[in-house]
């Protein structure tokens, strides 16, 4: 199977050849990726998709690429402090694990910190061509052979608390919803713009994103994310898919959200990424929603990939398979981008799982 | 006689209306916190201290079990973290007036407690929750900020007679700098003057056990409780 057509069965509730997967890391390890395959890496490599030359994920045997639209380019812009085109501010915080050492990007400055701020702020123009190469390029060559997908994360919620802070915003969506409102808005009508120019484009699936789980509730209640996140999702999703009718959405968020899955169903959604194994039950979602919903993600970053053992790696890529990928609708995947912290054997051990484990044989 | 008669029964009215005010007060402020309601909060505490009202029982009996209930909320998910803010927000205010007055008083905080997230880890909401509510539960908190060292959290103990030091980290990649932190605190010779609590999302009970922490908890509500047991065992 081509892995496009892995992926377009697994979406459609069919059983592929084998699971499908994908997989993201972060600029450190693709360093040690191409250093332990002896190949010569090109560039920073962009965990959400931008500008990369996916060589790493064709020779891993993955099934979707991506490609990023939008602030989440921001991360990993430069290895020096640095304000990104919407005005936020980046530090760089160094950090060791037992394979070396690396740097997150990380946002110390939010344009939006003064109430009064937004009246004159300008954010970034979503239209201009050039944003677009690198997509158009990557359709034109890969998307005969792979299921392509936009990515549009950090859609609303993440890039408002970026330009605001994100106590502040939660502040705001209590004591002064109009200004929430409008913030929030910024980042809609943004990444809302380029989701459309990506489906125009011809990607498969766009992938939209905010995080409002922590690690055993929501973030912020169900009846505030049905204020402010809900309706714009809504709307976000209907008129992506009003452009191409096939077109699939999917949507990240860490941590525990169950009290909304019932809503996202209900708005369009066709696939829920990461489910994080420490805060949700993959297979009780699965059980729960599977008729309706498909999953992209399962394999714990947070205790198996980076602290377990090769074994504890294989078992949980098996349980999954038996469990969410019943009857199809699962593409595996780690919960985040790989971290410097996981072990190859680890690594390898999922990637090996997954390839060398035909559907006909769970 | 008369006049002594009424003197005593003038203080006795006083009195009863002023306990009937004070507990009023106590409970509006309490009820204010709680809702998150600022400008009510700050104008009942301070109509509370100019009625004579004393700051200590200000504190004990309408901010402490105000953010105790709101703890309490939290745990029962009636709330959420926009609603910890505007509480934990309320509180500060109020307790900014009684502060100067504090100050002046007998009263020993529950505890000295800093906190801070590890090294290389600038994630803080979590931090700031349990040091919000640490204040609230009237222990004196000193807020190391982000990415703080093993030095700096020896440096706290050793200027600020720290009791409890509380430990965050989001991040995998960042969590075993409590470890590190730990062993340097220990090093120092200083384990035996601090409790050491840590909390973030990848932590766990096990972990906190593996690196010789005494204790975890989940979420700031929680971290409250595990901090007056392991206070109250010194």
């Amino acid at each position: 199977m081509k892995p496009r057509e892995r992926v377009e069965t697994a979406l459609n509730h069919e059983i592929p050849d084998r699971c499908p997967m994908q997989i993201s890391f972060t600029p450190e390890f693709a360093d040690r990726l191409y250093h332990d395959m002896q190949m010569k890496g090109r560039g920073i490599h962009n965990p959400h998709g931008g500008g990369n030359t996916y060589e790493l994920e064709r020779v891993l045997g993955e099934d979707m690429l991506l490609t990023s639209v939008g602030w989440a380019n921001s991360y990993y812009l430069d290895d020096k402090p640095y304000i990104d085109e919407w005005d936020i501010g980046w530090d760089i915080q160094p950090y060791q694990t037992p394979f070396g050492s690396g740097h997150y990007t990380e946002i110390v400055g939010h344009p939006l910190a003064d109430d009064d701020a937004i009246s004159d702020y300008q954010p970034p123009d979503p239209t201009r061509p050039e944003l677009y190469d690198a997509s158009r390029q990557m359709i034109r060559d890969f998307k005969d052979e792979y299921w392509i997908v936009g990515v549009t994360v950090t859609t609303i919620f993440e890039t408002a608390w970026a330009l605001r802070g994100y106590e502040q915003i939660m502040l705001d969506m209590s004591l002064n919803p109009d200004l929430a409102n409008a913030i929030m808005e910024i980042p809609y009508r943004y990444h809302l713009t380029a989701a459309k120019k990506l489906v125009e484009l011809g990607v498969d699936m766009i992938w939209i994103g905010d995080d409002m789980g922590t690690q055993d509730r929501m973030l912020i209640s169900p009846i505030m994310w049905r204020q402010f996140l809900k309706p714009r999702m809504a709307n976000f999703i209907a008129e992506i898919k009003s452009l191409n009718p096939t077109l699939k959405v999917a949507y990240h968020t860490d941590g525990k959200v169950d009290p909304i899955i019932p809503d996202l169903i209900e708005i369009g959604l066709d696939v829920l990424n990461p489910i994080q194994p420490a805060s949700m039950d993959p297979a009780q979602i699965k059980k729960e929603y599977g008729d309706h919903l498909c999953f992209w993600g399962t394999i714990d970053e947070q205790r198996t990939l980076p602290f377990g053992k090769p074994s504890d790696v294989e078992a949980e890529i098996r349980h999954r398979l038996r469990t969410v990928g019943k009857d199809g609708g699962l593409i595996l995947s780690p919960t985040h981008h790989v971290q410097l912290d996981t072990p190859l054997e680890n690594f390898w051990m999922m990637v090996n799982t997954i390839s060398n484990t035909p559907y006909s044989s769970i | 006689m008369d006049d002594g008669k009424h003197d005593l029964q003038y203080a006795l009215f006083i009195h009863l209306n002023l306990g009937v005010a004070m507990e009023q007060y106590l409970e509006q402020i309490s009820q204010a916190v709680v809702k998150g309601d600022q400008n009510a909060t700050i104008e009942l505490v301070q109509a509370a201290v100019d009625a004579q009202v004393d700051a200590n029982t200000i504190m004990q009996k309408g901010l402490i079990p105000a953010m105790s209930d709101v703890g309490r909320l939290y745990e029962q998910g009636e709330y959420f973290v926009p609603e910890m803010l505007i509480s934990a927000r309320a509180m500060k205010a109020g307790l900014e007036i009684i502060k100067p007055l504090l100050a002046g008083s007998d009263l020993k905080p529950a505890g000295t407690v800093a906190v801070g997230t590890v090294k290389g880890d600038l994630h803080d909401i979590g931090k700031n929750l349990v040091g919000i509510m640490l204040e609230g539960a009237g222990f004196s908190v000193h807020d190391l900020g982000t990415d703080v060292s093993p030095e700096q959290f020896i440096e706290a103990i050793r200027t600020n007679q720290v009791d409890l030091i509380g430990m965050s980290a989001l991040l995998t990649t960042t969590m075993p700098m409590m470890e590190t932190t730990t062993n340097a605190i220990t090093r120092a010779g200083l384990r035996n003057q601090v409790k050491i609590i840590i909390g973030g999302a990848p932590i766990t009970q096990a972990y906190a056990d593996k690196i010789g922490a005494d204790g975890f908890a989940p979420d700031a509500s929680q971290a409250v409780k595990l901090a007056i047991n392991l206070v109250n065992q010194r």
